[in-house]
């Protein structure tokens, strides 16, 4: 069923995309009254006639398939209900019924037979035609890709709607001009080939400008569906869409000869040799529309995968390159240095190449040259290892329901090794010749979750890690790195104290979930945005005084814009009845359930029966009380300090990465 | 008639269709969305002045329903604070301090239960406890 559908959707996108171009390139060509002319535009309006129904049939087989893969059944595609259902109870379906009715519309005026002698009538016939076309094509966008981006939909959706125009005019322009050449190589149309010399010439000027546009509203497109270099390279999406550039590389080549070799030969006065190098144009052009359908194709099938941004993606290379491996020592940081400079040097001669004229071959062979020594003495330095698992998104969030229990499965499997702390100190590694690596260690950190995931999950083969495929569940594997991931974070961030360091938000605060008693849980990041957290790890009676203090300055705190999270170090639902003996009575919410989990990763950056964690607006640790309670007045001032800040961080992603 | 006066009344159609369509149609749609929104509230308001007369409530008096956690309470004052879920119609979740109508609707509650409480009043500022279940 998906086949037909990718069929289908072919079928009426070329056509929609063919009759746009086939309006434009008469249009463009403008009225003629050479008779091999006017049976060429004969020729372009019968061909437009077959087309737009072409469309409109292929429009209903899409609509039938679209509703049997919607409805998870192939007899849906022939239930009216089920049908009636899609058009009208969906977006997608109602543009549909927009597109299809215009294309009645134009179905009917085409059909209908009208003397255009006059140019203003000929103008207005084929405009109208333009029009309708285009609107039908713009439409597509409306149920493609773009319309479901949810941040910025007007930019997706501009971009999405100049690439199908673009490709209107570009691509649905090449037949007919193909057509017309052809008409005007042969010896028949001699008093047509000034006409098609100059309607060649000016299409080739506008499918400059739509080629441009293309390319700037793909990038754009790019950008906002496949995101990264590993779901260009990793997904279903981006293959396709690096397929379709490699077809694109053969028809820009075909367009270069044809504006720089052939159109020029046309102008010469030399009107013997128009014939063959029209039929030489034509054939090109041809070609050109041949492998532009084949674009067309691959643009159908990115239109029905899942886009990039949503696949996770399987990297295809053993390697990849990271900036990271730049802060191992100077020596590569210095070699990377020169190979860069080396390759810019390269790229500054290969553009100087193609703006002269003198010289242009030694010119070029050394830029190209010169890139290529850079990248060699350059890039290896950045080389890393790389596993298909790499750029894969984590299945858990980086959250303390997923530490913690990340930490007893670590302790169970990982421990003798690795050492409780992580450092590679474990019992069973005691006399081993090469020292286990320190996980909490930069070169660990840098590690994507996706390359700790495959080492987890795989082992390493000659340094006696086993593989947890069989023995830990996906999920258990995720909660292991995230608990590694936070070992990292905790060994850093003994570099924050008692006081804000001013606009250098760097260590993100885990997430936790907030039970008040048996009511709807909230979470540490609904806060985001809106107010400071001060985290309160408890242990009574020895944090009593402490937390009177806090319910006394409550009001104070509010009103300067910190919540007050009190985590009991052991929580059970008479935690607020314990604190509700305080006077004036503690009023910000008390975690009665989950709280062992906040207590044992919370732990992990500030031990001790009783501490206090700042988290800024953003969500990010900003000061550590450890054992000890801030004064009233010195904890109000940490917070001043954070309410004049004045960048704002992006908010940290939830995943570990 | 010549082909271009064709076009144009053709366009002119669809444009003056498309903006009479939105015109009466669109904003129509668009005022019953809004009509719909306003008698939902008017219903569930009416409902709830409804169940609140039902118990022997004055008129124009609504009653709400709630969950929440007793937090504080102030026999003297006769009031309880509470961090409560979302009062549909009233308070998003919070803490919030309400009055009891009476002592006795108070009970033997304490701080830290878990209560399923009902408001009754006309707006925010006079609605009252009326009734105490624990959870």
């Amino acid at each position: 069923m998906r086949l037909l559908l990718l069929a289908a959707l072919w079928v009426h996108l070329a056509s929609s995309v063919l009759l746009m171009g086939a309006f434009f390139m008469l249009l463009l060509a403008g009225p003629s009254d050479r008779p091999i002319a006017r049976r060429w535009e004969e020729t372009v309006i019968a061909w437009s006639r077959l087309l737009v129904l072409v469309a409109i049939g292929s429009g209903i087989v899409w609509l039938l398939a679209r509703t049997a893969v919607f409805e998870g059944r192939p007899q849906a595609a022939l239930e009216p209900r089920a049908v009636w259902h899609a058009v009208l109870d969906t977006r997608p379906g109602l543009l549909w019924l927009a597109r299809h009715g215009l294309l009645v519309v134009l179905a009917t005026f085409l059909a209908i037979r009208v003397n255009v002698a006059e140019t203003m009538n000929w103008i207005a016939a084929r405009g109208e035609a333009l029009v309708l076309s285009t609107l039908a094509l713009a439409l597509v966008s409306g149920s493609s890709h773009a319309a479901a981006v949810t941040e910025r939909t007007v930019f997706a959706l501009a971009g999405d709607v100049t690439h199908l125009l673009g490709t209107g005019v570009w691509m649905g322009g090449l037949i007919p001009l193909a057509l017309l050449l052809r008409a005007a190589s042969r010896d028949a149309g001699a008093d047509v080939r000034p006409y098609a010399v100059l309607a060649a010439r000016r299409f080739s000027r506008a499918a400059l400008a739509a080629m441009i546009l293309l390319m700037a509203s793909g990038v754009m497109n790019a950008i906002v569906q496949v995101e990264s270099m590993a779901g260009l390279a990793g997904t279903t999406h981006g293959r396709l869409l690096l397929a379709k550039l490699a077809v694109l590389v053969p028809i820009l080549v075909l367009a270069v000869v044809n504006r720089t070799h052939i159109l020029p030969a046309l102008s010469g006065l030399l009107a013997l040799s128009w014939p063959s190098a029209m039929r030489r144009l034509a054939a090109f052009v041809a070609l050109e529309a041949a492998l532009a359908l084949v674009v067309l194709t691959l643009a159908a099938a990115m239109t029905l995968t899942t886009p990039a941004r949503h696949a996770q993606p399987v990297w295809p290379l053993s390697f990849r390159l990271s900036l990271d491996a730049l802060l191992d020592g100077p020596a590569t940081k210095w070699r990377a240095l020169l190979g860069g400079q080396l390759a810019v040097v390269g790229m500054v001669a290969l553009i100087a190449s193609l703006l002269v004229r003198r010289r242009r071959a030694p010119v070029l062979a050394g830029a190209l040259a010169l890139v290529a020594v850079g990248a060699g003495v350059g890039l290896p330095p950045l080389v890393v290892d790389a596993y298909p698992t790499t750029y894969r998104r984590p299945l858990v969030t980086y959250h303390a329901a997923s530490i913690a229990p990340g930490m007893a499965v670590y302790r169970e499997h990982c421990a003798m090794c690795h050492g409780t702390t992580g450092a590679g100190d474990g019992t069973s590694v005691e006399g081993r010749r090469r020292p286990l690596a320190d996980l909490r260690s930069p070169p660990a950190s840098r590690r994507h979750a996706g390359e700790l995931f495959w080492l987890v999950t795989h082992g390493i083969a000659g340094r006696g890690m086993p593989g947890f495929e069989s023995r830990l569940s996906e999920a258990e594997r995720w909660d292991v790195i995230n608990f590694i991931r936070a070992l990292g974070a905790a060994q850093v961030s003994t570099g924050i104290g008692r006081q804000v360091e001013p606009e250098r938000p760097w260590l993100v605060a885990p997430d936790f979930t907030v039970s008040v008693g048996p009511l709807a849980p909230g979470a540490l990041r609904d806060y985001r945005g809106r107010r400071m957290v001060l985290v309160v790890l408890y242990t009574l009676p020895g944090s009593g005084a402490r937390m009177t203090q806090l319910a006394r300055s409550y009001d104070v705190l509010w009103i300067t814009g910190v919540e007050v999270i009190a985590v009991p170090t052991h929580a059970t639902l008479e935690a607020i009845r314990e604190l509700g003996a305080t006077s004036p009575p503690a009023l910000f919410p008390v975690v009665t359930d989950g709280a062992p989990d906040i207590v044992e990763t919370y732990r992990m950056f500030a031990p001790g029966p009783h501490a206090e964690i700042l988290i800024d607006r953003q969500g990010y640790i900003r000061a550590i009380w450890k054992g000890e309670t801030p004064e009233t007045a010195v904890l109000l001032r940490q917070v001043e300090q954070l309410n004049d800040e004045k960048s704002v961080p992006p908010f940290p992603d939830d995943h570990v990465h | 008639m010549p082909v271009w006066q064709v076009v144009l009344v053709v366009n002119l159609t669809f444009a003056v269709g498309l903006g009479l369509g939105y015109a009466s149609w669109g904003r129509r749609v668009e005022a019953l969305d809004r009509e719909l929104e306003a008698t939902r509230a008017r219903v569930e308001r009416l409902e709830r002045e409804q169940q609140a007369r039902a118990t022997g409530a004055r008129a124009g008096e609504q009653q709400w329903e709630a969950r929440g956690v007793v937090r504080a309470i102030f026999p003297r004052a006769n009031m309880l604070v509470i961090t409560h879920e979302e009062i549909r119609g009233l308070l998003p979740a919070r803490t919030t301090s309400f009055q009891a109508v009476s002592p006795e609707v108070r009970g033997s509650v304490r701080v830290g239960d878990p209560i399923r409480f009902s408001l009754r009043g006309t707006l925010l500022d006079d609605a009252a406890i009326v009734a105490i279940a624990r959870w």
